[in-house]
């Protein structure tokens, strides 16, 4: 396949909103989490995230317009409208943008309610509202219908493979010529389903991500989405996308060893350990997710600080760098082999995006 | 609360009427089109939250038509059925 041009970034996290909160972030050292409250047999339990506050998507469309749409979707089109923006082609034809959104969990929040809804009150009390925003693809269609995209349209869900899964239709939409450009986009929600299972299930983080922690649960849940306008342009200041890949880990460096690699590491250990079997002892590796959270789309969020690092020439100069196991270093420069965003999953499956400077 | 009260809040509430508040609401002004502007999903999620907060079922169209005119209206229909 032929690579794909990053012509704009829209993001929106716990930093803040745009691609400069994120640097910001970066810079400065992540944001504490906030807490989440939610109930469990009435009795009142907190744990921390990190929580997305959508309010600027005021300056792009009006209240009234959006009052029938969740946060789920309300972060997505957030991002979308950042990126086109971003882009600098608001003016350009929708006919010919596809959009593909990548989420794990889908509009759970919502899916939630309304299914809560249905057991406390009976099915004559559904809510016709939460449930056209409980399915996976209302993010999609409510982003299609305020940016008057009337291309083609998907959802994809492959949990936590989610957005290396849509990046490859992405760029095959690109390849076979169906559409002249993609908005494409990972989002995910925290909700106190979320909460309830990292308390449940993993215990006390900490309130902090420690990415390279390898024998203890740091995750802290996080939510947002990270958009990115690609096209078949062969120059582009965010670099290229040059290559998707998806499959069983084994025990070699999926990519070119002396790449860069922006790993998806994200508090979990049984995760973290994988990557560990994957890399030579003196790998360049960075991860971020301290900075905006775990959940199953967190890679899209890597894809944006490599768009980034290309566009500057050079990886983030960051505050309080987590320490790493013996013989990785943190990546300097961006070297001619670009950089790899690495995904690992619970499963024993890895999705692998490369970039290099356009 | 009168039942006009809570039927307004009820609008803005469940309904996510951001951009205006319940004493806003005008009593006679017309729920969809130019009015509060409301649709037919809302008309849908209304007949759902009548029946959900007052216990009164509005069974079609006949009678959701006159009733879902106005706060009026609906006051109206909800206080006649809860009478019988």
């Amino acid at each position: 396949m032929k690579a794909a041009g990053i012509r704009g970034v829209g993001l929106v996290g716990s930093f803040g909103c745009g691609t400069g909160a994120l640097e910001n972030s970066l810079r400065k050292g992540p944001k504490p989490p906030e807490d989440l409250v939610f109930f469990v047999s009435g009795r009142e339990r907190r744990i921390p995230v990190h929580a997305v506050d959508t309010s600027p998507l005021d300056n792009f469309v009006s209240k009234r317009e959006i009052r029938r749409i969740d946060h789920f979707s309300r972060m997505a089109l957030l991002g979308a409208f950042l990126a086109l923006e971003d882009s600098g082609l608001t003016d350009a034809s929708r006919d010919s943008l596809g959009l593909i959104i990548a989420t794990g969990y889908g509009a759970i929040r919502t899916t939630f309610a309304f299914l809560d809804s249905v057991l406390v009150d009976g099915d004559s009390f559904a809510s016709p509202t939460l449930f056209s925003n409980s399915v996976h693809n209302a993010a999609a269609a409510h982003v299609a219908i305020q940016l008057k995209i009337t291309g083609p349209s998907l959802t994809v869900s492959q949990f936590e493979m989610s957005v290396s899964s849509a990046l490859l239709t992405a760029l095959r939409w690109l390849d076979q010529g169906r559409v002249e450009r993609v908005l494409f986009g990972g989002v995910d929600e925290v909700c106190s389903v979320i909460g309830y299972c990292h308390e449940r299930f993993f215990g006390d983080s900490g309130g902090r991500i420690q990415p390279f922690a390898a024998n203890r649960h740091t995750a802290v849940a996080g939510e947002g989405a990270a958009f990115f306008l690609l096209d078949r342009q062969e120059e582009s200041r965010y670099g290229l996308i040059t290559e998707v890949r998806q499959g069983r880990i084994t025990k070699a460096v999926p990519f070119p060893e002396k790449g860069s690699y922006i790993i998806n590491a994200d508090g979990h250990p049984g995760c973290f350990s994988l990557y560990r079997q994957l890399f030579r002892p003196e790998a360049e590796v960075a991860a971020f997710a301290n900075h905006y959270g775990s959940f199953p789309s967190g890679q899209s969020f890597d894809l944006a600080i490599a768009a980034l690092a290309l566009r500057n020439g050079i990886f983030p100069s960051i505050s309080g760098q987590e320490e790493m196991p013996k013989g990785w270093r943190y990546p300097g420069v961006v070297g001619k082999k670009g950089i790899t965003c690495l995904k690992c999953d619970g499963e024993g499956y890895l999705g692998a995006i490369g970039l290099k400077g356009g | 609360m009168s039942t006009k009260e809570k039927i307004k809040k009820i609008l803005v509430e469940e309904l996510n009427l951001e951009d205006i508040t319940p004493e806003e609401i005008m009593d006679d002004a017309p729920l969809f089109g130019d009015g509060l502007g409301l649709d037919s999903l809302d008309a849908v999620e209304l007949v759902v939250l009548v029946q959900k907060h007052f216990g009164v079922e509005i069974k079609d169209m006949d009678e959701g038509r006159p009733a879902l005119q106005s706060v009026d209206s609906l006051a109206a229909f909800i206080e006649a059925k809860s009478r019988l």
